[in-house]
């Protein structure tokens, strides 16, 4: 049973360990009727008893003394320091507890998180942050020691440590508990980038530069260690997993390519130039563009974004290689607002998703009814001219000709990074969390 | 409460001032540190006394609407009013999506029902 585990440690960390829960085959979203009823008549597939016998039993049966007391529930102890090992032994345990990522780990000695420490002027039993798997689960709290532990097992060196501090306190994990398998991605900018020896240029986002990916693989360990995350069947369900996860896109905005009058990310968020800052992004998936065309970058870009289909749909993310930004610059477009504000207003919904999500409109349309009537008459799989990432669900009046204001432009997001080789970009589902300072975290 | 909790964070505190050479290495072993967080305190909640009848006794099934599991809901809420007859079933939807808190049904449930089914669908 995939949930078992899900069901009865939720059970327990909500304070009641016995709740009786009965289980049905899985999934039950989606099945017709007669099957469900085969379901309901059929046995739990956990006790193999029938199912309905189960439920009933389980609102008659006595308690037991245990079942009726209130208290604490033991939680395992922590201890600060596990018993001395041999590395080979240490590097398996961790492994085996499910500390790591898979990869192999620097082993945290207490004299490599001192180094660690040594970076921030923050105190070792400073309290961080909490972070869960996703709403429903309980937080785990974390001091900037605990953080530095997780940066050595990543293999960070101490300068990038502020940078990471500032990412785990924002709280939010790496490794939601969705089925859906979401990935993270995380952009850095200010005087930092350059301190730390970050890659903005060739290969920004590849597997190349030690601060790119080490930064992006302690929120994942962090995530782990910290967040009480990632624990397949418990609190991660993602069913296919992502790989985007292990490094969760780290990579530093290209403040020295942007184009004339285009802001700096951080600075588009109301930090100043000078402060170094990391902003964080939630979404499933990019597509790397590399296509030649005799279109100008900006309608190829718009053209992706009307087709682009994921989990996500009312939100994007654009990362722009310097070249790709000049170009879209050249074409009147002076800030990355004007830009955004253009693929917003330009942009459509392919009629097989706009239909299939506003069902009112096309009983509507089918009725005769303008302006849905003059969508539909083009043709069911037409682009109908309703943006999908105006802010708010397509079910919304979101009329293209009527989008005056710039409400709207926070739906779609744009960073630059990379070495200018190539007119490549990417695009993605991705929408901003937030943004936080890492001076403070100095 | 407050003294537990005082005593786990003193505990925790006192844990920074013993240094790992303390604990000590056999020749080859090395002592690493622990890389998980601070779990919470978890307060148990006693279950409710089960009736030892359901006859002429209210029951409320409660939908949580996950997307597309209605048909699975309402063939448990019938296969159960067929089955067990002289108890009164009533099937509620839960408030907002499945993971927004309802508290004003968990209180009519309180009020009015001798038990709740609770269905989390998938």
């Amino acid at each position: 049973m995939r949930f078992q585990e899900l069901a009865s440690t939720t059970a327990f960390k909500k304070g009641i360990p016995n709740l009786r829960i009965h289980y049905t085959p899985h999934p039950i979203t989606d099945r017709p009727a007669e099957l469900c009823r085969e379901y309901v008549a059929g046995n739990d597939p956990v006790s193999g008893k029938p199912m309905l016998e189960e439920i009933f039993s389980g609102l008659t049966m006595p308690l037991s003394a245990i079942d009726a007391k209130a208290g604490f529930l033991e939680r395992e102890p922590r201890p600060r320091f596990f018993p001395a090992d041999t590395p080979e032994n240490l590097m398996e345990f961790f492994y085996n507890q499910g500390y790591t990522d898979g990869n192999p780990i620097i082993l945290p000695t207490e004299e490599k998180v001192k180094e660690m420490l040594n970076a921030t002027s923050h105190q070792p039993d400073e309290w961080v942050g909490q972070m869960r798997p996703s709403p429903p689960h309980e937080a785990w709290y974390y001091t900037v020691e605990m953080v530095a532990v997780n940066a050595v097992m990543a293999g960070a060196k101490p300068e990038y440590f502020p940078v990471i501090l500032a990412v785990a306190s924002k709280g939010a994990t790496s490794m939601i508990s969705s089925t859906s398998s979401f990935a993270r991605m995380v952009v850095v900018n200010g005087p930092i980038v350059k301190e730390i020896g970050m890659n903005t240029g060739i290969g920004a986002m590849g597997p190349v530069n030690r601060a790119n990916s080490t930064i992006g693989r302690s929120w994942t360990l962090i995530s782990k260690n910290l967040g009480n995350s990632g624990k397949p069947g418990e609190t991660y369900l993602g069913s296919q997993g992502n790989q985007l996860n292990y490094n969760n896109i780290c990579f530093p905005e290209n403040e020295e390519g942007l184009p004339k009058g285009w802001e700096p990310l951080h600075v588009q968020k109301g930090f100043d130039k000078s402060e170094s800052v990391v902003s964080v992004f939630s979404g499933w998936s990019l597509n790397d563009i590399a296509w030649y065309s005799p279109l100008p970058q900006h309608e190829v870009i718009r053209g992706w974004l009307e087709h682009f289909f994921s989990f996500g749909v009312t939100q994007a993310t654009l990362i722009l290689d310097p070249i790709v930004a000049a170009d879209v610059a050249s074409k009147g477009y002076n800030t990355k607002n004007a830009f955004a504000k253009y693929l917003i207003e330009k942009t459509g919904t392919p009629g097989w998703l706009y239909w299939s999500e506003n069902r009112d409109n096309l009983k509507k349309a089918k009725e005769g009814i303008e302006p849905f009537a003059g969508w539909l008459k083009r043709g069911e799989d037409a682009v109908v001219p309703v943006s999908r990432y105006m802010g708010r669900r397509m079910g919304g009046s979101g009329l293209l000709a009527t989008t005056e204001n710039n409400e709207s432009i926070t739906s779609i997001h744009i960073v630059v990074t990379g070495g200018g080789t190539n007119t490549f970009w990417s695009g993605g589902d991705f929408g901003y969390i937030g943004s936080t300072s890492v001076d403070f975290w100095r | 409460m407050k003294n537990r909790s005082a005593f786990y964070i003193l505990l925790f505190l006192l844990s920074f001032m013993i240094p790992s050479s303390l604990i000590c290495a056999e020749e080859g072993k090395i002592v690493v540190m622990n890389p998980r967080g601070i779990q919470p305190e978890i307060r148990k909640i006693p279950m409710a006394k089960r009736p030892a009848t359901l006859d002429n006794k209210t029951v409320y099934i409660v939908d949580t609407k996950y997307p597309n599991t209605k048909p699975f809901v309402e063939e448990l809420y019938a296969a159960l009013k067929t089955k067990y007859p002289k108890t009164t079933w009533v099937l509620k939807e839960k408030f907002g999506g499945y993971m927004d808190d309802d508290p004003a049904l968990w209180k009519e449930i309180k009020e009015k029902a001798s038990g709740a089914i609770v269905l989390v669908g998938h």
